[in-house]
């Protein structure tokens, strides 16, 4: 029983954090491509494309974690599994930001578009 | 209800996570608004005031910024030993979200540095292209 009201509230925080982080993202990444590309039609295909590809990979990442989850027992257990695994799913989120963009940097200082 | 969930809803462990919890996210969202309300100057500036790509970076920082470091809090929070009295509680607390609060502080350093990098090699570029004769533009 403990368990499940575990994955149900991990669900709900990885999912609102994800759709928000992604669209923060969405957002504020059309000028990049925007800026290297010099068309608006294609610069929003390709920024739809990138968003779904993200959530694809985020949620079901997510989703993956489930498999090895722990047994619950106790409700300390139940308040640090959740906020172990949400935890490392931000960093790991927070790493490939960042590696994005410094991909992006390198590819720009390299002129890798023109 | 077991035995051992009710004795856990009373333990000193879940009331340390109780006051971690808010601590560690009102510390990250306060040194987070600070450095980035105060970064936008710095990306206008690395950008030669274009303020749409300033701004939209500015915000991808503060988004990493968060992911990072809400995600490192989370990470450290488990206590691994049992919590019997206050005090206990208390010292493990206060290193905890001390080493938390030494960590942010070195995350707020570099991300100053970077800001402070930027801006030094924009302006050198700047100076690069207006030293230039005849307008050309070196690479």
């Amino acid at each position: 029983m403990l368990n499940i009201t575990a994955y149900c509230i991990y669900l709900l925080l990885t999912y609102t954090i994800t759709v928000h982080v992604g669209w923060s993202f969405y957002k504020n990444g059309r000028i990049y491509i925007l800026e290297e590309l010099h068309d608006e039609a294609l610069t929003d295909h390709i920024n739809r494309l990138l968003l779904t590809g993200y959530y694809l990979l985020n949620l079901g990442y997510a989703a993956l974690m489930l498999k090895n989850w722990e047994e619950i027992t106790t409700l300390v257990q139940w308040i640090t599994s959740i906020t172990t695994i949400v935890g490392r799913i931000l960093i790991g989120l927070g790493l490939m930001h960042y590696l994005n963009m410094m991909g992006i940097y390198l590819l720009r200082k390299y002129n890798y578009f023109s | 209800m077991n035995n051992q969930l009710v004795n856990s809803i009373t333990s000193f462990n879940l009331m340390a996570y109780y006051i971690y919890l808010p601590v560690i996210i009102l510390l990250t969202w306060y040194v987070a608004r600070t450095l980035f309300r105060n970064s936008k100057i710095f990306m206008l500036d690395i950008f030669h005031g274009s303020s749409e790509i300033a701004l939209s970076t500015n915000k991808l920082f503060e988004v990493g910024f968060y992911l990072l470091n809400l995600g490192f809090a989370l990470v450290i929070m488990r206590v691994s030993v049992e919590l019997n009295n206050a005090r206990t509680m208390m010292e493990t607390l206060s290193s905890k979200i001390g080493g938390f609060a030494i960590y942010l502080g070195i995350m707020l350093f570099f991300n100053l540095y970077l800001f402070f990098r930027g801006r030094r090699i924009s302006r050198q570029r700047a100076r690069e292209y207006a030293l230039t004769p005849s307008g050309q533009v070196i690479q």
